[in-house]
């Protein structure tokens, strides 16, 4: 059987939502390309206005990129987050829905939803004022690491082709709050 | 038809069932593939020959499926298909198995498995035309409405397979409403049990099994004729396997059946490599249960919250692991998850998302791995729970699941494959089932599932969410009105879209087909929010990409309605017509006693004639991507099409439009709409707090333990029974070692 294939102008109409659905519809029925990752990064590359090689796309809006020899998480607006082996979410704005007009702005039917026992976490991007994440969660509840990908197996297992300098597959949040929290024991 | 009774060495080759399926543990164990299977040579041989073989099984699943619903009355079956038809080895491996509620797929394997373990082959006898049927959760299975009927399949004096078929009751002889009762704590009000019993011999129901029914619950010609559907299927099935073997040969059956687990086995590896990215990930989920506000036993009337956190691991062999360290402690309620049930998400999940080319099997399951520890919500130590809502964290959870693994396929390219979560059903208990004397003055109880399967999607990665989308069944059916009207003393109002209620995101999720009854010919009818509602103080799922979880489920009831009086001066009725979030048609219209019900709970109050309820099950499916990066022509189509209203389009979206009362149609201003985008950016630069600072200040609230008790217990709760999780959460928050609220 030949490899399946689909050209860039169609992956990027795919990704950005303006593929018809009937085609849509036969990429998701047919087998799948061997390609896609390689384009997929080709047209996210093109479409975002710095130079870092994208690594690894995490959402519509961040990304995992080489910086040097560091591999950073990167606003599609150029905001850096840091090491993606932390949470980028210690990095973000952040605005916690307390109040009920806010509650009740979004979601106008009957409900209970109590800032008491409930935050619903806003994430903004510090440099271009994006939405980054809606995270609900029970008060007090640690920021939610989403995803921490195995970066270095993923290219030297699945794509043949390992990254430089291998990183520890390791979150590497808590060594921020540990410095957080020491910072706090000196004020 | 054969009628040999072998009490030892039934299986093919002679040997008894469980030195079989020891057999079989064993090749897996030393080999690491199933049955030890390191080559496939009937596959080397003539692939095609062996896509044909797996072809006519699948086909004859499917055809069983298609034939309990001609039989069946129940309109669970006939209009929702909530039924699935699986055909299995003799170890109770399944090896193909039909569309539908795929989630008892390996349970019934498991069912199998227990008989097999438990020496029915000499004790009880498994003989053609027997048939087995359980509900018991101790065993296997999500909760005591869904129900087994399994049936051995002989050829040429041995067992060479089995084949099962799951239908779900909406009544089984529970305490009102007869099904998934929320006063329920214990297994010994839930109505019929069946461990694994005979109930049929020779292709017939035993008199014993059917004076049982009848005697056992309030619809019995409906239980029975969903047994007798199923036991149709089965013969179906056990039938075109034997003419497939007459074609085939037993030999090349019992090498293939073998070979279909160990490619899918090998399959499922490969996809995961193929279209994900390894890593972990992390989601949890909390189970409010408020007991004391229901009819539970004063010892079991506790209010709890329970933490299920869940890290899923995309392992670089392919594998995937669930661990769900730092789940809190079960409790006496009938929300609970056991490992079996667990074990049948994981088929639902993959069945539904990754491996869904019709090839699921045993062999999907093997890539699998779970951390469940013992005597915990996903655990329970005790074998006397109450098992009816097993399917907590399944629909909770596995909803968010669903999205974890959808970031997978996003970072890898696959955006068409992403889904968002949709917890559905079970994120907030509406009343959906009923109990009392219907239209025809008979006593009944029902659980109605025409809601289960209606709410919206979660939007996609490339496009809005649909309507009807449940994680429980791929393909779901609300079924038709006048059914559900032969069988409910219920009248549908209307069956209605509503207004500003989605999760918002770039793609919104899919909008909720809200439900509005009026309580038909019946002066007496109970409510019951079953134990189906989990979140109510806590939203029971997350955005993503910046999107919003959406409207939580809700319910209304109306007593005393004046319906009659209505009705005589001629006057509006109410079907569920919402303007906007203030302007229902229900509360205008209709004067009476307004409910709104509390989850886990019985309304307080009897229905009758022309009483009204309405129902909405959206249930907080997510929407995708920043608000304000919507296309404004999309929230022109919602507008169009009477989804969203202009308050709300501003307000989230940003977008700003007028109504056109010539061309009767949404006009977007477009500059406008840059100037509130742009401004709603820079208010959120504004309000947004450095996380360091909202660490801080969340931090001193941990410390200080400002929060609710039922919280504080639900963190010590977690914090006792983890090993990883108490470690992570105190390191978050730089707590000391031992520290406990």
């Amino acid at each position: 059987m030949p490899a399946i294939s689909y050209s860039k102008e169609v992956i990027r109409d795919l990704i950005e939502g303006k593929l018809p659905w009937p085609q849509v519809k036969s990429i998701i029925s047919g087998y799948k390309d061997d390609d896609r990752f390689d384009k997929y990064i080709e047209v996210l590359q093109e479409k975002v206005p710095w130079k870092e090689k994208i690594l690894l796309p995490l959402s519509d809006e961040l990304y995992i990129v080489q910086k040097g020899t560091e591999r950073i998480v990167k606003c599609g607006c150029g905001y850096e987050f840091g090491d993606y082996r932390e949470n980028w979410k210690l990095k973000a704005l952040i605005h916690v829905l307390e109040t009920e007009e806010e509650l009740r702005e979004l979601y106008p039917y009957p409900n209970e939803l109590d800032p008491k026992y409930c935050e619903i976490r806003e994430h903004y991007c510090p440099g271009c004022g994006a939405q980054l994440e809606v995270d609900v969660v029970p008060f007090g509840y640690p920021a939610v690491f989403d995803f921490l990908p195995d970066l270095d197996a993923f290219y030297r297992q699945w794509l043949g082709r390992p990254l430089p300098q291998h990183k520890e597959f390791k979150d590497m949040t808590y060594e921020l709050t540990r410095k957080w929290g020491k910072e706090d024991e000196t004020s | 038809m054969e009628q040999k009774s072998v009490k030892k060495g039934i299986g093919w080759d002679g040997k008894t069932l469980k030195e079989i399926w020891e057999e079989k543990e064993r090749l897996y164990k030393e080999i690491g593939c199933y049955y030890g299977l390191k080559e496939l040579p009937l596959m080397k041989e003539d692939p095609l020959k062996l896509e044909v073989f797996a072809s006519r099984l699948l086909a004859a699943a499917v055809a069983g499926r298609e034939t309990t619903r001609m039989i069946s009355a129940s309109p669970i079956v006939r209009e929702v298909a909530e039924l699935a038809v699986a055909i299995y080895t003799p170890e109770g491996d399944c090896i193909l198995q039909s569309t539908g509620i795929i989630i008892h797929i390996p349970l019934m394997g498991q069912v199998i498995e227990w008989m097999i373990k438990q020496n029915y082959e000499e004790e009880e006898g498994i003989s053609e035309g027997d048939c087995f049927t359980s509900n018991d959760n101790y065993i296997a299975g999500m909760h005591p409405a869904d129900i087994y009927d399994i049936m051995p399949i002989f050829w040429g004096g041995k067992l060479v397979g089995w084949v099962g078929t799951v239908i779900m009751e909406p009544e089984q002889g529970a305490l009102a409403p007869g099904c998934m009762p929320s006063g329920a704590t214990e297994r010994f009000v839930e109505g019929l049990r069946f461990s694994a019993e005979k109930t049929a011999v020779n292709d017939r129901h035993t008199k014993a099994f059917e004076r049982r029914v009848r005697l056992g619950c309030r619809m019995a010609d409906l239980f029975f004729l969903d047994r007798k559907g199923a036991m149709a299927a089965d013969i179906k099935v056990r039938e075109t396997i034997k003419k497939v073997i007459d074609e085939f040969g037993v030999d090349y059956y019992m090498e293939g059946i073998r070979e279909l687990i160990e490619i899918e086995r090998r399959a499922q590896l490969e996809r995961v490599k193929r279209r994900t990215v390894p890593g972990r990930f992390h989601s949890l989920t909390t189970y409010e249960i408020y007991l004391s506000r229901s009819l539970a036993p004063p010892h079991h009337a506790i209010d709890r919250i329970t933490l299920v956190p869940c890290d899923f691991h995309i392992k670089p062999e392919g594998r995937y692991f669930l661990d769900f360290d730092g789940v809190g402690s079960w409790g006496w309620h009938a929300s609970n998850i056991t490992p079996s049930a667990l074990t049948g998400t994981v088929c639902m999940l993959l069945g539904s998302t990754i491996a869904y080319n019709g090839r699921a099997n045993q062999g999907t399951m093997l890539t699998v791995e779970m951390n469940t520890p013992y005597d915990t919500f996903v655990n329970p130590s005790s074998p006397n729970i109450a098992s009816g809502m097993f399917f907590s964290w399944p629909i909770n959870g596995g909803a968010l699941w669903i999205g974890q693994q959808s970031r997978a396929f996003f970072s890898r390219g696959f955006v068409e494959e992403f889904r968002s979560p949709a917890p559905m059903a079970v994120s907030s208990g509406t009343v959906g089932a009923l109990a009392g004397k219907n239209h025809w003055g008979m006593d009944f109880g029902f659980f109605m599932t025409e809601q289960g399967g209606v709410g919206g999607s979660g939007g996609f990665a490339i496009r809005d969410g649909i309507t009807s989308d449940p994680v429980f069944i791929a393909e779901s059916d609300m079924g038709n009105v006048e059914v559900w009207e032969l069988v409910l003393p219920l009248l549908w109002m209307g069956r209605r879209f509503i207004p500003d209620a989605c999760g918002w995101g770039r793609y919104r999720s899919g909008p909720t087909i809200m439900g509005t009854y009026m309580v038909y010919k019946t002066s007496l009818v109970s409510l019951d929010t079953s134990p189906a509602g989990h979140a109510e103080k806590i939203g029971c799922n997350s955005g993503m990409f910046g999107g919003y979880p959406g409207t939580p489920s809700f319910a209304k009831v109306i007593t005393n309605a004046n319906t009659m009086e209505l009705i005589e001066q001629k006057r509006p009725l109410a079907h569920g017509i919402i303007r906007s979030p203030g302007e229902s048609d229900l509360e205008q219209n209709i004067r009476g006693n307004i409910i709104i019900p509390w989850m886990n709970s019985y309304v307080k109050s009897i229905a009758k004639h022309g009483d009204f309820i309405q129902i909405y099950n959206g249930g907080g499916a997510a929407g995708v991507g920043d608000p304000i990066k919507r296309d404004p022509a999309l929230v022109k189509w919602d507008l169009d099409n009477g989804l969203l209203t202009i308050d709300r389009c501003r307000r989230i979206y940003c977008v700003d439009a007028r109504y056109d009362e010539k061309a009767k149609e949404w006009i977007v201003y477009e500059e406008k709409t840059a100037e509130l985008r742009n401004k709603r950016r820079q208010e959120r630069l504004a309000k947004g707090m450095p996380a360091k600072e909202w660490w801080q200040k969340r931090r001193q609230d941990m410390v200080n333990g400002n929060m609710p008790l039922l919280l504080k217990e639900m963190y010590n709760d977690s914090l006792a029974k983890g090993e990883r999780w108490p470690k992570e959460f105190r390191a978050f928050w730089q707590l000391v070692e031992d520290f406990t609220f």
